[in-house]
């Protein structure tokens, strides 16, 4: 059977997440804990791919332990193991060491077809550990989909890039980073939250993984952030006018080099 | 056998509270909740009343998230320019804590939390479909199409019982069951609410407001309450008379409420942080559902367990002990569980002051809802007051003769006045 592991984070909700004006950090503390939306539709194409050939899929996140509700979440939407990487040496990471700390837990459950994440995560949106996981575990991938099938041993993608779609066919393994929004993802069920809280998540730190501090979290992260500087949005225009002036407005903007119209 | 001793359908005060008393009893209890974490889906200002938590969870005030004790309750009828309020304040109201102020979102997820801790099986994010049937009697819930079985079920959904409209157990809602509630949270710093609603740090205000000053044929009352560095505003409108009305939606009532010069100068640079709306049972007895059956019991607002009289607005205490005495029933009969021994759950209602409180005030909406009690009563309270004290220089009247001129310049009679008076002095 084909072994599918969805890499998900645990993000507070971002329509929740306010801007602490005089400390220019998110304040998180009000937000609600959700599955980062992206991964949820990561999660439903490999829910799909189990629904059509059967799979057993195993949700990882490296986060703190609070985060087994997001991987408990998954479960009850119809993964069928959860793993929760988490230690203090973790902490402070940043793309480089997650990257590397995903793929030493993939490499650990072994014999992976398939590897599913969001494109990007909307607390950090970077969306480098996708492509990381791939390169540290030296596979193909697919980034960009928004759509996903698999047929004998082949992931069909659909990637949308900026001038067009562009369809790929790949050999398992492969990892695909999926676009938010390319699917509707299930809901979560009783029968299957009840039988997940009752299996429970399995906890792995660094020693199951082999890693060494060094390698991970905050020492093994080559980002250095010196400064945060917050955006003022320009201030917008609002202005309503009749319909027939349209046309002298365009060609107003078009001279002054505001807006190109036609072609590229 | 049944994989759970008792399914509880709902994480608001009535299942959580059912749910920690079954799970003390040693049961083998599910609790499902709609929201997640609990507490999201619900909406109310809200100032517990009484202590009837003390039973499952001792000294629950030092750990449950209270915002602040009431030290002054007012009530208050608005006309369009002006108010008149009786204000309460008392230093024995801080004592014996009488209402607590909390903000449901932090409350309903630390009660869940409890029941968890006391064994129970929280499970989030899921809702419930229906009751399923065997033979007539409750062998467990259905949802998204899987049954999961247990001897007893809770039905504490709360105000919009689809689950027992789904399961055929009662009839849906009419605008007499329920009124619309809307409720909004405006961020104040805690210093600002301390001054401006003369409360120290511990201590809050908490009024209920008759909105006598909607146009002709609306109805509806007002509250505020103040959390710890929030405020929370609202109104509670009459559904049948907003949809007769036609013209008015809910939101332009609190729109206007919080427009009002008394109500705007209380929230003035307050930032708005939350709105939402939700139903309150308002109908009493003539609205209640079967409150058990073979292998169910239904509590709080889905048994429409709430009272108000225009000075309160209570539902969470009613639904506390609810749900406690649902689960005490539960336990008393784990062995034989029917729609006979399920039957002593009424008989436990009715011994304490939930069922009592309902029959007491049976019919009261019929005076809390009226246009005597919002519209007119406003009118003449006001002119009343204005005659006492717009000084003009002319010889002063009795209190009697202000009256009497104050009812007739509303258009009423003075027997009117006296018999509608003496309804409400004995309904309330
Ligand atoms: C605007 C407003 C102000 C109020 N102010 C006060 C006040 O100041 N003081 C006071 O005492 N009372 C107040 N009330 C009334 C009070 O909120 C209710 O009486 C009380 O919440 C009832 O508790 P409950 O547990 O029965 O229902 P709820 O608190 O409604 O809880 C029901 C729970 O069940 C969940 N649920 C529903 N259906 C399902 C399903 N099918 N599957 C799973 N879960 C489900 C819901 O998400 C919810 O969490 C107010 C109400 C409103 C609307």
């Amino acid at each position: 059977m084909l072994n599918i592991v969805v890499m998900i984070k645990q993000v507070p909700d971002s329509s929740e997440v306010e801007i602490d004006p005089v400390k220019m950090t998110l304040n998180r503390t009000k937000a609600r804990n959700v599955v980062n939306a992206a991964d949820l539709n990561a999660l439903e194409f490999a829910l799909r791919i189990k629904d059509k050939v059967g799979a057993n899929i195993t949700v990882i996140s490296m986060g703190p332990p609070m985060a087994d509700a997001a991987i408990i979440e998954c479960m009850a939407r119809g993964a069928d193991r959860g793993i929760l990487i988490t230690d203090r040496a973790f902490a402070g990471a940043d793309t480089y060491p997650t990257g590397l700390t995903l793929a030493a837990t993939i490499a650990k459950i072994g014999n992976v077809d398939i590897i599913f994440g969001g494109d990007e995560t909307t607390d950090s949106s970077t969306g480098h550990v996708g492509p990381g996981v791939a390169e540290f575990l030296g596979i193909d991938q697919i980034t960009y989909a928004k759509e996903v099938d698999y047929e004998d041993g082949y992931v069909i993608a659909t990637r949308d890039l900026e001038d067009g779609d562009e369809t790929v066919k790949v050999h398992t393994p492969v990892l695909i980073t999926v676009l938010l929004n390319s699917n509707i993802p299930r809901h979560q069920s009783l029968r299957k939250k009840i039988d997940a809280i009752r299996k429970g998540v399995e906890s792995w730190g660094i020693n199951e993984l082999g890693l060494k501090p060094d390698w991970v979290g905050l020492r093994g992260s080559p980002t250095i952030v010196r400064s945060m500087k917050a955006i003022k949005e320009p201030e917008h225009l609002h202005k309503t006018v009749p319909i027939d002036q349209i046309d002298t407005i365009i060609a107003d903007l078009v001279s002054k080099n505001i807006i190109k119209v036609g072609g590229k | 056998m049944s994989e759970f001793d008792v399914i509880v359908i709902g994480a608001g005060p009535a299942g959580s509270s059912a749910a920690i008393k079954l799970a003390q009893g040693g049961m083998n209890v599910l609790l499902v909740e709609r929201g997640d974490p609990p507490g999201t889906k619900n909406v109310s200002g809200a100032v517990l009343w009484g202590d009837e938590l003390s039973r499952v969870v001792p000294d629950w005030e030092r750990s449950a998230p209270i915002e602040r004790f009431v030290t002054r309750k007012e009530v208050a009828f608005l006309t369009e320019r002006s108010k008149i309020a009786i204000s309460y304040s008392s230093q024995d109201l801080m004592e014996k804590k009488s209402g607590k102020i909390i903000v449901r979102g932090k409350f309903d997820q630390w009660l869940a939390r409890k029941a968890k801790d006391a064994g129970a099986m929280l499970v989030t994010g899921i809702t419930v479909d229906k009751l399923v049937m065997d033979d007539g009697k409750v062998i467990g819930v259905m949802q998204d199409g899987d049954v999961v079985t247990s001897d007893a079920v809770i039905v504490a959904e709360g105000a919009n019982p689809r689950v027992l409209i789904n399961s055929g157990l009662r009839p849906k809602l009419s605008d007499h069951d329920v009124a619309l509630g809307i409720k909004e949270t405006i961020k104040l710093p805690e210093n600002v609410i301390n001054e401006r609603f003369n409360v120290d740090s511990k201590g809050g205000y908490a009024s209920e407001f008759v909105l006598g000053f909607l146009e002709d044929g609306l109805l509806s009352g007002g509250f505020l309450y103040t959390n710890k560095d929030t405020v929370s505003l609202g109104i509670v409108a009459s559904l049948d008379r907003l949809r007769a009305n036609g013209m008015t939606h809910s939101y332009d009532i609190m729109g206007k409420f919080e427009e009002h010069p008394f109500i705007k100068n209380l929230i003035k640079d307050g930032i708005p942080d939350e709105y939402a709306a939700h139903l309150v049972p308002e109908g009493g007895l003539a609205s209640m559902p079967e409150l058990y059956g073979n292998g169910y019991l239904v509590a709080g607002d889905a048994a429409m367990f709430t009272f108000s009289n225009g000075m309160v607005l209570q539902g969470i205490n009613y639904a506390i002990t609810s749900g406690l005495l649902a689960a005490e029933t539960i336990l008393e009969n784990k062995t034989k569980i029917n729609k006979e021994t399920l039957s002593s759950y009424v008989t436990k209602l009715r011994n304490s002051y939930v069922l009592s409180d309902l029959y007491t005030f049976n019919g009261i909406q019929n005076v809390t809802w009226s246009d005597f009690t919002q519209k007119t009563m406003p009118k003449i309270l006001d002119s009343v007051m204005m005659s006492m004290f717009d000084e003009r220089g002319m010889p002063k009247k009795h209190l009697m003769q202000v009256l009497t001129a104050a009812v007739k310049s509303n258009g009423m009679r003075y027997t009117d006045l006296i018999s509608s008076g003496y309804r409400m002095m004995r309904k309330m």
